[in-house]
């Protein structure tokens, strides 16, 4: 028997458009009920950051290098950070009260409020002064900069010279820390 | 003069019988037609069993296509969504089940964010009004399926059910926002696959 092609077209057309259908038929559209559906999840993660101090306050205390030797404490923090381009960790004191003792927005010479950072997976920062008026640097991030989970642990250490001017009282001021991300 | 008498006497004689044939032809059909009215007023009844074999069967589709998990709440906080799904099912009476259970198809893309491996997407059941949604917090696997509603035998979806038709069970997942995923979009897909004994 000759098969030509006219014959074979007109028997192949169809029986191809109609296993192309039956195909098409056996997978279930999506909404339409079948064995198993599926559907995508997606999320969309952006650069962000957090920070939390660990104790509610710092006691800085006198130095054991003799009288007048300066006060230091140590402030830990936890801070979570995830940066697209970059990011900074600053610090802004509100003034010591009373006002009898010593000043983080006018000190007297040699009487600055200082510190030194401590700041892993990013740039730690030593000999800053503290201001009331400004954020002054503790740390700064790079780009795709990523923490832990739970948290990396920085430190500010805290020294604020003893001056004799300094009237006998407990003084108390307040670092506001400002993490952000990029 | 007498043979053409004959003939004739013949053709009367032969005339007279076509015209008694055509009265009985018509008597009959007259009979025939008073009969057929009596014939169709007759009742006679038939019974016919009718059975079908309905087996165990499940279907499932799910409402969205596309699924976007947001944060809700503080930073670092989890990214969370919904999904509905809903399925039609039918189980054997006396010793069905019917399980409808997700994994997913392929882990999160691209590698640097979120792991299904590592346990990040998990999620709870609920809003089915047949069977058990599932307890507690699942976690979601690439390899194995986890379930979100079992339904025990007898069950059926739809009117003299216990359920509508479909029913509808809603799936909340829950992503960790781990500070260690770089920023990016990450998708995956999860599959829903529904069994009827």
């Amino acid at each position: 028997m000759k098969l030509n092609y006219t014959s074979f077209s007109r028997f192949f057309k169809p029986a191809a458009a109609l296993a192309l259908l039956s195909a098409l038929g056996a997978l279930p559209a999506f909404g339409q009920f079948g064995p198993s559906a599926s559907t995508n999840v997606s999320v969309s993660v952006g650069a962000e950051a957090s920070i939390q101090i660990t104790a509610s306050s710092t006691p800085l205390t006198a130095g054991s290098g003799g009288a007048f030797s300066s006060y230091t404490g140590t402030t830990n923090f936890l801070f979570k950070i995830r940066t697209k381009n970059s990011g900074s960790i600053t610090v802004r004191f509100s003034e010591f009260l009373p006002n009898t003792g010593p000043k983080i927005g006018t000190p007297a010479s040699g009487d600055a409020l200082t510190y030194d950072t401590v700041i892993p997976g990013g740039t730690a920062y030593s000999a800053q002064t503290a201001s009331t008026t400004t954020d002054t640097i503790v740390g700064s991030f790079g780009t795709d900069a990523r923490s832990v989970q739970a948290g990396n642990a920085g430190t500010v250490t805290w020294t604020l010279p003893n001056d004799p001017a300094y009237k006998a009282d407990t003084y108390t001021a307040n670092a506001t820390f400002t993490i952000s991300a990029t | 003069m007498e043979e053409q008498g004959l003939q004739v006497n013949h053709e009367v004689t032969s005339r007279t019988n076509s015209i008694s044939e055509a009265w009985r032809r018509l008597l009959f059909g007259v009979l025939l037609a008073c009969l057929v009215p009596a014939a169709s007023a007759a009742t006679a009844t038939a019974n016919q069993t009718l059975s079908v074999a309905l087996g165990p069967i499940g279907k499932v589709a799910v409402v969205q296509s596309s699924v976007l998990l947001a944060h809700t709440g503080t930073i670092f906080a989890d990214f969370t969504g919904s999904i509905t799904v809903q399925y039609e099912l039918r189980t054997t009476i006396a010793s069905g089940s019917s399980s409808l259970t997700v994994k997913a198809g392929s882990e999160f893309s691209p590698a640097t964010g979120p792991s299904i491996a590592r346990g990040d997407l998990t999620y709870t059941c609920g809003g089915a009004t047949i069977g058990a949604a599932c307890s507690g917090s699942q976690i979601v696997g690439t390899g194995s399926q986890t379930s979100v509603i079992t339904v025990g035998s007898g069950a059926c979806t739809g009117t003299g059910c216990a359920g509508s038709n479909p029913d509808s069970a809603i799936v909340n997942l829950t992503l960790v926002d781990n500070p260690a995923f770089k920023t990016g979009t990450y998708s995956t897909n999860l599959i829903f696959s529904i069994s009827a004994l």
